[in-house]
């Protein structure tokens, strides 16, 4: 007999990440539908110059850093 | 100062190679300039820092690109010298048990990087250097991106790692950390000067990013961020009141591993010609800091090349494990927490909610170029306000008023 253990939480956040990420596959915008995933106002991080500033003024006055975005859209453009 | 010139001469000559050569005409150089102000004056303390800042990046061939820039911050102001609590206040009436001191300094960073491209995948170095009459800093980062999926799907990767130094106080070898006097002033700092001494603080990080186009109006990006910083993390000018006549400076621990992760849509309304943007984030770390960080952006065409972006942000923090507003006693929340102590306001728990709005103008020339050179021409005006709400930190037991902050300045990007 052998017991099952439960998944620990980091593998089920895994897991997740990787089903979402399988099912991002059967996801397709044609080349000719991203005019508008490239269009600036598209852009995660805003206007980069300006979200670096605003960031780097708060990061100095919270406890707390991370997580705050990779450059480039969705558009497959940059 | 001498980076500082050497990194502009080196952008000089990197745009005006690129620029006289007849060949390079179809190539592009990029350069960003932005001035920003931040100002802060709550309850006896204030700070003004002012931030320019300078880049220049260059495609000399298609799959290069090489980079270039340069950043300061110039720093004058007051700020907490020794924190006392109100417990430690009420037995002292008749004085004035925290301190503030004048802070004056200026840092510059000079950093370099490049990506190389093939098909889908870009692999990018970069190295920074940045220094400070009391701190300096050497940090390299490598990144690699792909696209997957007809490229509807962008996954990245990131490591950087810091090398820096600070400057401390000598102290005396028969005294523990309770003892230890905090740092006068940076005078003497990174000399050998008798008095002074360095400590090495390591930092590795690493970051993990999913962009994904769901249909021809919405993206989502999902980023785990982990950190970890080894070494001297206090700040050596601040002391902390431990007891009676025990003054002493602040003593944080050593290590701290940090994990962050975030989660952002942006969605295109047609109709209205508009992205909104929304994003919540997820911190913890190893110091028992926890924290949630709601945005909410939403960018509008005015016309043509005119848009406007109104932001806002909210953001709640729990305290670090060993926080306390008064280490001398008192009921709880007040008293002792352990080996370590500390008067950094940003350890302990408070809620902030900052609002801003941004105007972006871009030119773009249908025909030629603007002044015979600019592909395009960008300009960004920007201001914000923060509000900060201090659940426990008191400066002897008087809230902080007025924990208001203010952001503004302009940003202008050229396209050769």
């Amino acid at each position: 007999m052998h017991a099952h253990r439960p998944m620990a939480p980091s593998m089920r956040a895994l897991a997740a990440v990787l089903a979402a990420l399988s099912a991002a596959g059967c996801v397709t915008v044609r080349p000719q539908d991203r005019a508008t995933l490239a269009d600036p106002t598209m852009r995660f991080e805003g206007d980069p110059q300006v979200a670096s500033q605003e960031r780097h003024a708060i990061e100095n006055r919270e406890g707390s850093y991370g997580g705050s975005g990779v450059s480039g859209g969705g558009c497959g453009c940059n | 100062m001498q980076l500082t010139r050497r990194s502009a001469i080196a952008g000089a000559a990197i745009v005006g190679a690129v620029l006289a050569s007849p060949a390079a005409r179809a190539q592009v150089a990029e350069f960003d300039t932005s001035h920003t102000v931040y100002y802060e004056s709550p309850f006896r303390t204030n700070m003004f820092v002012y931030t320019p800042s300078a880049a220049l990046s260059v495609t000399p061939a298609e799959p290069v690109d090489i980079r270039a820039g340069w950043e300061a911050d110039v720093v004058s102001g007051a700020s907490v010298a020794v924190k006392a609590g109100p417990a430690y206040q009420a037995t002292h009436p008749a004085a004035d048990v925290v301190t503030t001191a004048s802070v004056h300094d200026f840092r510059n960073v000079g950093r370099g990087g490049f990506t190389l491209r093939k098909e889908t995948v870009s692999l990018s170095g970069d190295y920074a250097f940045s220094t400070e009459h009391d701190y300096r800093s050497h940090s390299l980062n490598v990144a690699a991106k792909t696209e997957l999926f007809d490229h509807n799907t962008q996954l990245e990767i990131n490591y950087a790692r810091n090398f820096d130094t600070t400057c401390d106080r000598v102290q005396s070898t028969d005294d523990a950390p309770p003892r230890f006097r905090a740092l006068e002033d940076s005078s003497g700092c990174f000399t050998s000067g008798a008095t002074r001494t360095t400590h090495s603080i390591g930092v590795d990080g690493l970051q993990g990013g999913w962009t994904q186009a769901w249909s021809p109006v919405f993206a989502t990006q999902l980023v785990y961020t982990a950190q970890i910083t080894s070494g001297f993390q206090s700040n050596p000018y601040r002391s902390v009141i431990l007891g009676e006549g025990l003054k002493t400076q602040e003593h944080h621990p050593e290590n701290r591993a940090r994990e962050g992760l975030a989660l952002r849509g942006n969605f295109f309304i047609r109709p209205i010609r508009a992205a909104l943007r929304l994003g919540v984030r997820g911190y913890w770390d190893t110091w028992d800091v926890k924290s949630i960080t709601g945005e909410a952006e939403i960018e509008k065409y005015l016309s043509e090349g005119l848009r406007i972006d109104a932001h806002g942000r909210f953001y709640k923090q729990s305290g670090a494990l060993f926080w306390s507003d008064d280490y001398t006693g008192g009921d709880r929340p007040l008293g002792p927490r352990g080996q370590y102590w500390t008067g950094d306001r940003e350890l302990s728990p408070f809620t902030s909610i900052l609002v801003g709005l941004r105007l972006t103008y871009t030119i773009t020339p249908q025909r030629g170029r603007l002044l015979g050179l600019m592909t395009s021409l960008k300009l960004a005006v920007h201001g914000s306000a923060m509000q900060f709400s201090y659940d426990e930190y008191t400066l002897g037991g008087s809230t902080i008023g007025n924990a208001r902050a203010y952001l503004g300045g302009l940003a202008l990007s050229a396209v050769f």
